[in-house]
């Protein structure tokens, strides 16, 4: 899969010496997700859940003989991911995509959404997708 | 609580291959090796930091690469450590530096306990944190003279853990807890987080008689301070948020809490809390930009004795609570396992 590298900026590992924000989730990540199971989807996006606790994008992935799964992607919340300027009109159906994420444990088409990249190449991340995919 | 989760524990998958290089200088040895995030792909700007038997953290930021190379290390043993939001922490002990020689440490880090899915990942916790301007200048006051903690603030951090002294029954409840993911939590199930979580974003709306804590991520995600009663109902009511009543001391807020429910987790490592749960917060806002809380957590049906700790939040003028209707649509459920 696409791995993008992990960048922590220094002002955030400052603070990550002062002292640690009890960051936390609805859920816990490994209640839902295995973190040895990574995943690469590639198809095209057929809806958008704007929602919480949780934020979806539904996608339509072919398989190399044509037919469609459809693959839930999980993400954050919306005032999480407001806060990193996307909105619920940064993806939109239609949009093809390549997703990279971490598969669910019970074995369903569900998967979280560690970074999305458009068909031009472009990772979307902070809304601008300022990102490039081969950083 | 969390704040040993979150703030990081950190368990990593590290190889110590003790290899030797001749690059230090004479007299001193190094600790050098490669960060890479859960994935396998180098982990950049990440701070390593080395503790020696003279208690001084020395420490080294990771290149573009994932290396990095902690120098001029005197002869001894060194715990090293590395901490990101989002992700474990990493801890390893008692890594040995001789003279001259250099100690390979690969660390690989974990996913936490959060998400780690867009918008709730460590980049995202990055991002946020970039975003923290706390203004300066005096902090406000009413209209009655008493400092106005109205505003959004970040999520508090911890500044000073205290030493909790939890009893066997209430650890062996924590532990259960957690090695079945949390998936029995409140939270999960869009009920109240735990009694002393707050965040990501919290907000104060105050009056003289009653001041409105919001916390974003919570359902309800609100709970009232009364100033304007002195004690707690004779007949206890036992409600998720407890019931607070608040005076002042000064410029110090002080906020009283009982009578909270039996299904309310008491904080994020999942320790549970009796009925004689009481908890004191101790609100300053030393200038504009600060909102410091001094909390004292005294429950004799599962603490040894009191426990304290401070945490800090920084204002976040330009940030605002969105509404958090976590039942809008909580698909989690179905797909939750513990173990």
């Amino acid at each position: 899969m696409m791995k993008a590298p992990l960048l922590v900026t220094p002002i955030l590992v400052l603070t990550c010496l002062a002292g640690a924000a009890p960051v936390d989730a609805h859920h816990a990540f490994s209640a839902e997700f295995d973190a040895t199971k990574t995943v690469t989807l590639k198809g095209t996006v057929s809806k958008v859940a704007w929602t919480n606790p949780h934020a979806h994008i539904h996608m339509d992935v072919p398989n190399q003989a044509g037919a469609i799964t459809s693959w839930d992607l999980e993400l954050g919340s919306p005032n999480a991911l407001m806060r990193r300027g996307w909105s619920r009109e940064t993806l939109k159906p239609g949009d093809v995509v390549t997703a990279d994420g971490y598969l669910a444990k019970d074995g369903t088409n569900l998967a979280n959404a560690r970074s999305i990249t458009l068909s031009d190449g472009r990772t979307v991340f902070a809304g601008s997708s300022n990102e490039s995919a081969k950083d | 609580m969390r704040f040993a989760h979150w703030t990081l524990v950190v368990g990593v998958i590290f190889t110590v291959t003790g290899g030797l290089k001749a690059q230090a200088p004479a007299g001193s040895g190094s600790i050098a090796g490669t960060v890479v995030d859960p994935v396998g792909s180098p982990a950049a700007n990440i701070v390593v930091q080395a503790r020696g038997a003279d208690g001084t953290p020395r420490r080294a930021t990771s290149e573009k690469t994932g290396k990095f190379a902690i120098t001029g290390l005197p002869p001894g043993a060194y715990d090293v450590s590395v901490n990101v939001p989002g992700l474990r922490g990493y801890e390893r002990k008692d890594i040995r530096v001789t003279a001259g020689a250099s100690a390979t440490l690969d660390i690989r880090l974990e996913e936490g306990t959060q998400l780690s899915t867009l918008g709730e990942d460590p980049r995202g916790i990055a991002a946020d944190r970039l975003r923290h301007a706390p203004p300066s200048g005096p902090a406000p006051r009413t209209g009655d003279g008493k400092p106005d903690f109205t505003g959004v603030w970040w999520q508090p951090v911890v500044v000073d853990q205290g030493a909790p002294e939890w009893l066997p029954a209430a650890q062996q409840v924590a532990a259960q807890r957690q090695a079945n993911n949390r998936k029995d939590s409140p939270q999960v199930f869009c009920l109240p987080p735990a009694v002393l979580r707050r965040g990501p974003l919290i907000e104060f709306v105050q009056s003289s008689s009653v001041i409105v804590e919001i916390s974003d991520d919570d359902s309800p995600g609100f709970h009232k301070i009364y100033l304007n009663r002195t004690s707690h109902p004779k007949q206890p009511d036992w409600l998720w948020y407890g019931d607070s009543v608040g005076h002042w001391e000064g410029d110090t807020l002080v906020v009283d809490r009982v009578n909270f429910i039996e299904d309310v987790w008491l904080d994020q490592d999942a320790h549970p809390h009796s009925d004689k749960l009481h908890v004191v917060e101790r609100y300053t806002r030393p200038d504009l930009g600060h909102l410091e809380t001094v909390v004292t957590v005294e429950d004799p049906g599962v603490l040894a004795k009191p426990w304290t700790f401070k945490r800090v939040a920084e204002l976040a003028p330009k940030e605002e609570l969105r509404e958090f209707i976590c039942n809008e649509n909580n698909s989690d459920l179905p797909h939750l396992v513990g173990k």
